[in-house]
């Protein structure tokens, strides 16, 4: 399953020089390939998450049309459109997200439970864990974790449908070099078995594993050759 | 959904402060709504029972009785006294224009002595012509009422002999009546010649200057008079006080007009409070509601990018809405309940007001009522709150969220 945007850009009301908008991405034409790592760098405010959120089916561009598969995200009632993102998205958004009234082990499976329960969801759910090397802490509650923990939870759960499309925003952001190299082999690796992977990072180290590399400036996404 | 369920409770467990906060504020609105209710139907069903209980248009008593309390009070609160008018009165009076029929009421204090088991309010009534107390008896008792029997208001002791003994005999118990709620439920009643029997008794034993001048047998504390259909009761009750000079005549009408004025009164002022605390609870609730989902942005934001659709969502917030009202409302049912009983007792003693709690079947839809009421209202405040947070879109709740 391919996902492709097609000219999407975002303005947000805020107040400048002579406008009382400003351009977070201007139009962009984008293509997510299967089996391939992609990463996005840019300098902080530059349009990087308001960019992936579009990909990812959970902010309307004020134009064009992202598709997943050959359907058009943003045509989609919302019922179809969440189902999908269930389905074929897995999305590790920038900043905390866990839900705290669920243990680390609830927080994966509810990614799985939504729909309709799959009978190995928990054995799954716990060998994802395990390999974030947070499997130790599957019955604690998600707001006892640090940072880091947090984050690798959120990956795990991100995995937990086996999404061909993963998009994860700044992923390995607070995390130690250890558990971001730990990380960057578990994108690599998802990307190897045909998935599709994007990334939006700051990390220098993160580009050595890409296999394209994207810059934003200013809401303008350009790509970057591999050195 | 059961998804949506699960998820409502762990976090309704998972966050107790929270929780029991929201359960407080409903369960207050459940006992309001619960008390309120039942006092004004309490009321209501006081009134209800002196009403079908008086059934007579005009009352005559002595003037004499004036001295224990008003005319009302008899009737109202059964507080009688030794007071008796001559036979030469009440005929007069039972040839008043527009009488159709009258039946006499004989009281009778029993002496707190040795003599008697307790000290209460006797009052005789005459089977052959009453209809005022025997409809009412008749309601728990079918059984004749022979002499030497009496028939005891609900709250009179009867011990296991079926025996209460005044003026030194004994008399046989022959049933208890229902509750009233007025002091009726205190009071002792018999035929007339058994009342009469207690009145010489207790003439020879403590000689009570009540019965100086009075003739046991042809006398009379009461006169419940019916009026000719096309008569006033007002008209022939002023006949008989003109016409009559020891005794005082009341229509009834003018009685239970006045008592139930005062309910309404009192009804009125209690669903103006009942309906102020729901208003209160309702914003409280309102405000509460939306100052958690606010606060709850970032949580609602993380559903949404798993996959929820704002279908679920809404289940999730409205499910934990529900089972928060619905053991809200237990818990306030469980205090409510349980507390209606003294309560009424308190109005009762402290207002003077007749107060018959509704049966059971009344108070169960009662309860379901005090039940259902905080959870519509809740369900429905945080099912906009739902619209709201489905509607904004995913990419923005997350930023907003703190
Ligand atoms: N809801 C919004 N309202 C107004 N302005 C917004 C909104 N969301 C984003 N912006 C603006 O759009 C620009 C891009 O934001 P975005 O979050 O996409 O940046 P970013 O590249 O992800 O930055 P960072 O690396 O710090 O995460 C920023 O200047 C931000 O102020
Ligand atoms: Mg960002």
């Amino acid at each position: 399953m391919k996902l492709r945007a097609e000219g999407i850009s975002r303005n947000f009301f805020r107040k400048g020089k002579n406008t009382n908008f400003f351009t977070a991405v201007e139009k962009t034409d984008f293509e997510l390939e299967q089996g391939c790592l992609t990463e996005i760098t840019g300098h902080s405010g530059s349009g990087k998450t308001t960019f992936s959120n579009m990909l990812c089916g959970l902010l309307t561009p004020d134009s064009g049309r992202v598709f997943l598969g050959d359907q058009s995200l943003y045509e989609l009632d919302d019922r179809k459109r969440s189902y999908l993102r269930n389905r074929y998205i897995g999305i590790i958004p920038q900043g905390q997200t866990g839900l705290h009234g669920l243990t680390v082990l609830e927080n994966v499976m509810l990614q799985a439970e939504m729909y309709g329960s799959t009978p190995d969801a928990r054995e799954k759910a716990v060998s994802l864990l395990e390999a974030a090397g947070i499997g130790e802490l599957c019955e604690v509650y998600s707001n006892e974790l640090s940072g880091g923990e947090l984050r690798r939870m959120v990956i795990a759960r991100a995995m937990m449908n086996d999404p061909p499309i993963l998009i994860a925003d700044e992923p390995t952001g607070d995390l130690d070099s250890e558990t971001t190299a730990l990380i960057l082999e578990l994108f690599r690796k998802y990307a190897d078995s045909g998935n599709a992977v994007l990334m939006v990072t700051h990390e220098k180290e993160a580009l050595c594993h890409a296999d394209r590399i994207f810059c934003m400036e200013k809401g303008i996404l350009s790509s970057v050759p591999k050195k | 959904m059961k998804f949506a369920f699960n998820v409502s409770l762990k976090n309704i467990r998972r966050r107790p402060f929270r929780s029991a906060a929201l359960g407080a504020l409903v369960m207050l609105l459940t006992i309001c709504l619960f008390l309120g209710a039942e006092v004004i139907l309490s009321l209501q069903g006081g009134l209800d029972a002196y009403r079908s209980r008086l059934g007579a248009d005009v009352i005559v008593t002595p003037s004499s009785a004036s001295a224990h309390g008003s005319v009302d009070d008899i009737f109202l609160q059964g507080i009688t006294g030794n007071y008796y008018m001559s036979e030469k009165d009440i005929k007069k009076a039972a040839d008043t224009d527009g009488v159709q029929s009258i039946s006499r009421q004989f009281y009778l204090t029993s002496a707190k002595a040795g003599c008697c088991s307790a000290r209460v309010q006797i009052i005789g009534f005459e089977p052959e012509t009453d209809f005022s107390v025997l409809p009412w008896i008749k309601e728990s008792y079918s059984g004749e009422i022979r002499n030497g029997d009496i028939v005891v208001g609900s709250e009179i002791s009867v011990p296991s002999d079926r025996q209460i003994k005044f003026y030194g005999k004994k008399y046989n118990v022959a049933a208890i009546l229902g509750k009233t709620g007025t002091g009726l439920d205190n009071a002792v009643f018999t035929g007339y010649d058994t009342i009469k029997e207690m009145a010489r008794s207790a003439a020879d034993i403590i000689s009570r200057k009540e019965f100086s001048g009075v003739n046991i047998d042809n006398t009379a504390s009461a006169l419940l008079i019916r009026v000719k259909d096309g008569y006033d009761p007002q008209t022939v009750a002023d006949d008989i006080n003109i016409h009559i000079t020891k005794v005082q005549a009341k229509a009834s009408k003018s009685m239970i007009s006045g008592l139930s004025d005062g309910l309404s009164g009192i009804s009125g002022i209690i669903a103006v409070l009942v309906g102020a605390v729901w208003v209160f609870c309702f914003i409280i609730m309102l405000m509460v509601f939306a100052l958690l989902s606010n606060e709850r942005k970032k949580e609602f934001a993380v559903f949404r990018i798993i996959g929820a659709s704002g279908k679920m969502l809404t289940a999730v917030m409205a499910g934990e809405t529900a089972v928060l009202c619905l053991a809200g409302s237990a818990a306030g049912l469980l205090v409510s309940v349980p507390l209606c009983f003294p309560l009424s007792d308190m109005i009762h003693s402290s207002l003077s007001l007749p107060l018959l709690m509704p049966d059971g079947a009344v108070l169960a839809a009662l309860c379901a009522g005090a039940a259902v009421i905080p959870l519509i209202t809740g369900v429905l405040i945080s099912l906009a709150s739902a619209v709201r947070i489905t509607k904004a879109e995913t990419g923005l709740l997350l930023r907003e969220g703190a």
